[in-house]
């Protein structure tokens, strides 16, 4: 049985009343490994039903993974005991009607047709390229979501992802590196490996700096990991309405250097592409900063109704187990620019410090964007437009405006940063980045060193 | 079992989980959130020539078990390294554990919960008080746990918990309060009567006036100074700096790529000085009320009290069967799995810093010129778990032994042995408070563990505060 008749069914099961089913399947492996051996092999099979039930503006929802005809009854009656128990909400703006998303790329027969043997052989190249013990993991997975609705909406899903993680380490030493994409031929583990390996070499023997304001070069999977931090808050709609995110009364406004330019968008087929929301709405690309200019927010049809003024959703409905963040970027995707390499931005800024990978991010001010966190695997400084010393890992406290207030450069080519770290139900998401040379990076402190 | 013995496996065990969850949010007087989750299904790990595999099936029936050891075992097969793997040995687990309880959270009707938060939510509205929330949760899982060793066991585990919010803003500054705790409330392992006693309509008025107070309070200043830290931030200072750089698998790095490793080596153990003499702090599986609290963990290893620090020392880790044969102590015992979907890791259960004597007044009069840090806002920690810098929602200062006036952008930093070294004192067995928290993450594909602690206030001496770009 396909997901959308699976959908199907479970409406059926909602005998008469308003409902909406969403269908979501994952058929996943990974081969994680730590000192150069699968350490951690783990094969997941699922399929789960939501069920919203609508009685009089009263919304109830319900999952479970139980999909036999007592199962879809049981889900059923659940998600009709919560809408009896609810009080209406004035916000909800129903059930989305039927609509035709844009057709998108997102599934590779090669990936799909991966299976724990392949994973674990493709764990086996990233170490057998590996000179220092490797720690990371080689993934892929196929994911179905499906969402039928008895207003007439009927949407599927098929997506592949496949994904590389590489840390070489050793005590004193580290480099990091990742590949991600939906199709198998993009993700070579061996080569990031290989990558992860190269950096580790240069980080022997780091570093303390003296904690201050530097300009910076920030690597993709650096600069994709602060600009989701940052986006969490200051693109979705609800903080805007609630005023404490940072696009509040900034919209219309030049707050970034004219070299940023920022979207969502979860149709461009370099990314992980989504044709539609958990609401069944088609997605939409989303121009949220052009040439430093702040232009938009991320809607999904409840926030689209409560801000009023003719406001549409852009096809950014969270699951629903996240709706109290409201929409959310899931498909950032960073403008290039004109340098051929993040070494080409060292030389721009001449003096400062080199960022591979940040960790462990947390934001200390919505309203303001000030973001902290923590530098690893491959944090250098850089003299004379080369990089020089290694540097222990970095204390970071950010003003995220001021950091790309002034962006003297970024590299040409985007590449796709893995997004997920497959917690719950899988449904891949990544960030189209490059490496930026920012003049402001503000160091607060240092930590531990790299390597193990 | 017998299909994971028969495809090779020298080891083997199985875990089936029946779940169902609820969570009731309520947001600007509206429901925002009212979810009903149910999932079961079965997993099940195996030890094929010392490598580990992990497969599950949502079909609870023999097909489903079958299918999941036969893939368990053919990606062990596969599993590329040198595996070589021992277990500490064990007494087969064989018993039951179910949580007591007065009142099954998830027999209160989804309308008593609603109008619990909506009411809390109305006591929260203050002027300047943009955004209100509550909600509660409630959960039950049934869980039986076999393995190729004779163990069984059973549990029925029961928790709740529920949490209010009040963000405030105006001219630019956007504040926030929770209560009991930050990011979701407090939960614990117990009935309905958890939540209630909780007392988050009681609260709100609190809670929402402090929101709006905020907005007119000075910044916390850039200043090394002492500081008093509630017990609600402890709890996640003991959670950070503590528990994850004491997980033994992250200490001899298999948690490297994501979550990061330790500071800590396990040489260091009866050596390292972790902190001041202060410092005790305890692995408890058997707290009432305690997240982590059960019959037995993921490995069918009973439940026990074990010292992590004993006065300011080294004296534990939190181990799993292979981490402890490794160092060649303990038995494991902190292994959890988040679903039936996940294979166990080594995560905490309850670990509390234990108490010390006087109250929160004394530990404030004992401060000349400080700072007192309530209820976390921001948290981050290296991968080593060394440097840390933390931000409450509210501070205030405290001028010769006093509270004085309200500072708010509180945030406080420092290096874990240093930090805990200058820890001077702990509050009393009164002032020690259980908080439980469900989002704690680590693992790939990542696993949410839920854990609590028991902390008083504690103070500390010559802390970096405050600062701010």
């Amino acid at each position: 049985m396909s997901a959308l008749e699976l959908a199907g069914k479970a409406l059926q099961a909602a005998e008469g009343d308003e409902a909406l089913a969403l269908v979501q399947s994952e058929r996943s492996g990974m081969a994680r490994f730590a000192g150069s051996e699968v350490h951690q092999p783990t094969l997941i099979e699922n399929e789960t039903v939501e069920l919203q039930v609508v009685r009089e503006g009263r919304l109830g929802i319900a999952s479970g993974n139980r999909t036999d005809d007592d199962g879809l009854r049981a889900l059923a009656a659940r998600a009709v005991e919560a809408a009896e128990n609810a009080p209406p909400d004035p916000d909800f703006a129903g059930l989305a009607p039927p609509a035709e998303p844009a057709r998108v790329e997102g599934y590779d027969s090669d990936a799909a047709a991966l299976g724990a043997e392949d994973q674990a052989r493709l764990a086996a190249t990233a170490i057998d390229a590996s000179k220092l013990d490797l720690y990371g993991f080689v993934t892929s997975g196929v994911t179905g979501i499906a969402i039928a609705s008895t207003t007439g909406l009927a949407v599927e899903q098929t997506m592949t992802d496949v994904a590389a993680l590489a840390l070489a380490a050793v005590d004193g030493a580290s480099g990091y590196a990742e590949r991600t994409g939906w199709r198998l031929e993009d993700v070579d583990p061996a080569a990031a490996a290989v990558e992860a390996n190269e950096k580790a070499a240069l980080t022997r023997g780091a570093v303390e700096l003296e904690p201050g304001s530097y300009p910076a070069v920030l690597e993709a999977p650096a600069f994709a990991e602060l600009l989701a931090y940052f986006s969490y808050d200051a693109f979705g709609a609800l903080g805007l309405i609630e005023e404490r995110s940072y696009a509040f009364d900034k919209l219309g406004q030049p707050v970034f250097d004219e070299r940023f330019s920022l979207a969502d968008d979860a149709l461009d087929p370099r990314g992980l592409p989504k044709a539609f929301d958990f609401e069944g709405v088609p997605r939409q690309r989303v121009e949220l900063v052009q040439e430093g200019v702040l232009r938009g927010v991320l809607w999904d049809r409840t926030s689209a109704k409560r801000a009023g003024g003719g406001q549409q959703t852009t096809g950014h409905a969270p699951p629903s187990s996240l709706r109290h963040w409201g929409p959310l970027p899931i498909a950032l995707s960073v403008a290039g620019g004109e340098a051929d390499s993040p070494e080409q931005l060292a030389e721009l800024i001449g003096d400062g410090i080199y960022v591979t990978r940040l960790h462990y991010l947390s934001i200390v001010d919505p309203r303001e964007g000030i973001v902290t966190g923590m530098t690893r695997d491959g944090t250098f400084r850089i003299r004379g437009g080369k990089i020089a010393e290694p540097l222990v890992n970095l204390r970071f406290t950010v003003s995220v405006p001021q950091l790309l207030a002034e962006l003297p450069g970024l590299t040409r080519e985007p590449v796709l940063i893995n997004q997920n770290a497959y917690y719950d139900e899988r449904y891949p998401t990544g960030l189209l980045s490059p490496a930026v040379a920012t003049a402001r990076f503000d160091v607060t402190g240092v930590g531990s060193g790299p390597g193990t | 079992m017998a299909a994971a013995l028969g495809a090779g496996a020298s080891y083997a065990d199985a875990r089936v989980v029946v779940r169902r969850s609820q969570v009731v949010g309520t947001r600007n007087g509206r429901v925002e959130r009212l979810d009903d989750q149910e999932t079961e299904g079965i997993g099940v790990r195996v030890l094929v020539g010392g490598a580990w595999g992990f497969a599950c099936d949502r079909r609870l029936d023999n097909e489903g078990a079958e299918a999941a050891a036969r893939k368990a075992a053919a990606f062990a097969k596969a599993a590329p390294g040198g595996h070589s793997r021992e277990l500490a040995a064990l007494e087969p687990a064989r018993g039951e554990f179910n949580t007591p309880f007065e009142r099954d959270p998830l027999s209160v009707s989804v309308a008593e919960k609603v109008d619990l938060c909506l009411r809390a939510e109305e006591a929260l509205a203050r002027e300047d008080v943009k955004v209100t929330s509550a909600s509660v949760r409630a959960q039950r899982e049934h869980k039986v746990f076999v393995s190729s060793d004779g163990a069984t066991a059973e549990h029925q585990l029961v928790e709740c918990g529920g949490g209010i919010d009040a963000m405030a803003a105006r001219d630019g500054i956007a504040q926030i309060r929770s209560y009991p705790s930050a990011h979701g409330g407090s939960s614990s392992q117990a009935g309905w009567e958890y939540v209630e006693s909780l007392g988050l309509e009681r609260e709100a008025p609190r809670v929402g006036e402090q929101a709006a107070q905020l907005l007119r309070a000075e910044p916390c200043p850039s200043v090394v100074t002492t500081v008093v830290i509630d017990d609600e931030q402890m709890a996640l200072q003991v959670h950070e700096s503590v528990g994850h750089p004491t997980e033994l698998d992250r200490v001899y790095g298999t948690e490297a790529a994501y979550a990061g490793t330790s500071f800590v080596k396990p040489g260091d153990l009866g050596s390292l000085r972790y902190g001041s003499e202060h410092m005790n702090i305890t692995a408890d599986s058997t707290t009432p009320g305690g997240l982590g609290t059960f019959g037995f963990d993921d490995e069918g290893v009973p439940a026990g009290r074990e010292p992590i620090v004993r006065e300011g020392i080294l004296s534990g880790f939190l181990t799993s069967r292979e981490t402890a044969a490794r160092i060649g102590s303990g038995s494991g015992g902190s292994m959890r799995a988040d679903s039936w979907s996940r294979m166990p890791l080594v995560r905490m259960t309850n670990l509390h810093l234990e108490p010390g004597e006087g109250s929160l007044d004394e530990l404030i009069a004992g401060v000349d010129d400080g700072v007192f840090l309530q209820t976390n806002k921001s948290w981050s920690i290296d991968d080593k778990r060394l440097n840390f810098q933390f931000g409450t929602q509210i501070a205030w200062e405290i001028k010769d032994g006093k509270l004085g006036r309200m500072l708010r952008d509180a945030t406080y930093t420092g290096q874990t042995p240093v930090f805990w070294g200058s820890l001077d004192a702990v509050g009393g067995r009164d002032q020690w408070q259980l908080h439980g928290l469900t989002n704690c993450g680590k693992g790939q594909p990542g696993q949410h563990a839920h854990v609590s602690h028991g902390a008083s206030p504690a103070r500390f001496r010559n802390v970096q505060v405050g600062f701010k770009p």
